[in-house]
């Protein structure tokens, strides 16, 4: 391995992971962790994301190859070291126990504190700084079961935060969130990432993983590949990753699309620029292809209570005061 | 919890001055001040009776419900109890073998049934760990331990079917449980097996705490997962095995008490849960042990039935009234 292994963070050299040996889930794997780096692990159900960050951070045994942590083999850790190098927020969010915010955070100062947990001064200032990081200090006495999904995962994840590790591994944070909780929780990741801290996660997510990751990890067909996430798209990646669900990347927009053979083209004209925005989509949602020379034309004009759409198809002239009817209209015609 | 203790030593007091034979307080004390108050009959009953039975109340109550809730943490189950591995059991087994099986009645059998009612729940309890050495999913182990009762329960059943009417009795006896048959030298045994196994027990404070998110988080957080379940789960076996073979089994205290100690201390935090669920078990069973007595009567209960009939309505009451009681 020709670099100085003081750069990376984690190194993963030839790693075979999964149950059984003989029956490795995945072979020959090959990924680094740059120090400071925020990595988002891609891949579709059931190709063994969980199992690989399971296999690094050594909650599942290694079948193969070997995993080097701050450049020292995995099983050379005990397991009390390991928990100082790395912290770990699972994918389960059932089952657990009905604690306070801040008797879920504490216990991540357990590979801290003597042996019977006795807590300083510093493990305090530690677990408050925390619960300010996940934007949480008000609700520090609030019970684990009454928290909303957003707030449960920020406060499992301060709990990892506490355990004040140069590694974070998390499984699927942002599985059961919506947009807004999920465009959090990854400005949080980012944050700590700035601080320092070097975090592996993996997602479905691919959009905010595309906006913030300096590295994807991606399994495709039993194989995973790393690079900036530029370097990725350029390989044409993307476009294999999901080509047999019958959806593709749309490259200038970074997200995906249902694919189809557009059932008509529209001119689409007017403004502002917002209106012409959604209005665009909202084409596109139907099946409709907009670009400049279509052979249906909508103008999209203010009106008293927002906008109106003209729809002009073979000089006929149709009026529209939602888009919701528009897009209905065009469903229904075409 | 000083005023658990408060509470504790007036019950117990209570406990000695209760019994059919009247022995008042002052004269206790006169005795102790080497006054000859008490009646040589009077102090027998005291030394031999009373208060071996207060101290076989005070250790039951304090080891069952740490037990229970070793096993709750461990097992994630709110429901599970000192008995849920199967250790009860063995020690049924045990005694059923002695007592339907020999047909050993009367005095002679007190030492022997204790000695095969240990051993029964000793046989559970290595197969148990030999299990939990190659088993890497706990929740197997606690199928497995409700499998063990169950299988041992049915071959009781058989031996009581085919049993003699006299011996059937004493087996039935036993298995309503007594604090009142340990004495002497078998105290001295009960008392030193389980004294260093409460202490072990509260040294593992931090690791069940730990435990609480479940074993993964467990494992990232530096705790020896298999070896500390291990030792957890030896030591509730013991505890729970010796017990039960000198007492006989004592139901419902080991489940109900540590949901009790979370409600009244509302901490979830091990280093205070585990002498607090000791301190509030030996509150419920010296109380059980007094009601168990009849005050006013000579009859004594069995004290099985009575430590349900007072558990029950508490845990009914904590579960439909507060919440934190439900989940764990």
């Amino acid at each position: 391995m020709g670099t100085s292994t003081t750069d990376h963070i984690v190194i993963l050299d030839q790693l075979g992971i999964g149950y059984a040996k003989g029956r490795e889930l995945l072979n020959k794997i090959d990924l680094r962790v740059g120090r400071g780096e925020m990595v988002a692990l891609i891949g579709r159900n059931g190709t063994g994301k969980s199992t690989l960050l399971k296999s690094m951070i050594g909650l599942i045994p290694l079948l193969k190859g070997n995993c080097y942590l701050d450049g020292v083999s995995l099983n050379h850790y005990t397991i009390q070291q390991r928990a100082k190098v790395i912290s770990y927020v699972s994918s389960q969010v059932s089952q657990l126990p009905s604690l306070s915010v801040r008797e879920l955070v504490s216990l991540g100062r357990m590979p801290h504190t003597g042996w019977m947990g006795r807590f300083s001064g510093e493990d305090n200032k530690l677990v408050k700084k925390a619960l300010t990081e996940v934007n949480m200090q008000h609700l520090i006495d609030r019970r684990l079961d009454q928290l909303s999904d957003g707030e449960r995962q920020r406060a499992l994840i301060a709990r990892a935060f506490v355990q004040d590790t140069p590694l974070m591994v998390l499984d699927e944070p942002t599985a059961f969130l919506d947009i807004p909780n999920k465009y959090e929780l990854i400005r949080l990741l980012s944050q700590f990432r700035n601080q320092g801290k070097s975090i592996v996660y993996s997602t479905h997510d691919l959009e905010t993983a595309l906006m913030c990751a300096d590295k994807l990890w991606v399994i495709h067909q039993e194989v995973v590949r790393e690079g900036a996430p530029e370097d990725l798209g350029v390989s044409g990646l993307f476009d294999a990753l999901f080509d047999a669900a019958g959806i593709a990347f749309d490259r200038e927009a970074r997200k995906f699309k249902y694919k189809s053979d557009p059932k008509g083209t529209v001119r689409l004209r007017g403004g502002p620029e917002i209106a012409l925005i959604w209005t665009r989509n909202a084409i596109e949602r139907v099946g409709f292809e907009v670009n400049g020379d279509g052979n249906m034309d909508v103008e999209v004009a203010p009106s008293e209570t927002g906008f109106r759409w003209i729809l002009t198809r073979n000089g006929l002239k149709e009026e529209f005061h939602t888009l919701y009817s528009l897009a209905r209209f065009l469903n229904r015609d075409e | 919890m000083i005023l658990l203790g408060l509470l504790i030593v007036f019950l117990a007091l209570l406990d000695i001055r209760l019994g059919s034979a009247r022995i008042t307080f002052s004269d206790m004390m006169h005795h102790l001040r080497g006054i000859e108050s008490l009646t040589e009959q009077q102090w027998l009953i005291l030394t031999k009776f009373r208060l071996p039975r207060l101290a076989t109340a005070l250790l039951a109550g304090a080891a069952l419900p740490l037990c229970g809730l070793q096993m709750q943490t461990l097992f994630r189950n709110p429901l599970a109890g000192p008995y849920v591995l199967g250790i009860s059991s063995g020690a049924s087994f045990g005694a059923a073998l002695v007592v339907l099986g020999a047909g050993a009645t009367g005095l002679v059998a007190t030492w022997s049934l204790a000695a095969a009612a240990w051993v029964g729940a000793g046989m559970v309890m290595l197969l148990l760990l030999f299990v939990s050495f190659r088993i890497k999913d706990v929740m197997t182990i606690l199928i497995l331990g409700i499998m063990f009762s169950s299988g041992l329960a049915a071959i009781i059943s058989i031996m009581q079917y085919f049993s003699q009417a006299s011996a059937l009795k004493s087996f039935i006896i036993w298995s309503m449980g007594s604090l009142g048959n340990v004495t002497g030298v078998q105290l001295q045994i009960m008392a030193w097996t389980i004294i260093p196994l409460l202490a072990i027990s509260l040294a593992f404070s931090k690791v069940l705490n730990g435990l609480m998110l479940g074993e993964e988080y467990a494992v990232t957080m530096g705790i020896r997962v298999k070896r500390s379940r291990i030792i957890i789960l030896a030591t509730t076996s013991i505890l729970a095995g010796t017990i039960t073979a000198f007492c006989g089994p004592i139901g419902f205290i080991g489940i109900a008490v540590p949901h009790v100690a979370r409600y009244l201390f509302a901490q979830s935090d091990h280093k205070l849960l585990l002498p607090a669920t000791m301190l509030v078990g030996m509150t419920v069973m010296v109380l059980s042990d007094i009601a168990s007595q009849l005050p006013g009567t000579e009859r004594v209960l069995p004290i099985n039935a009575v430590t349900s009939l007072i558990g029950i309505p508490v845990v009914i009451w904590l579960v439909i009234v507060n919440r934190k009681a439900q989940s764990m």
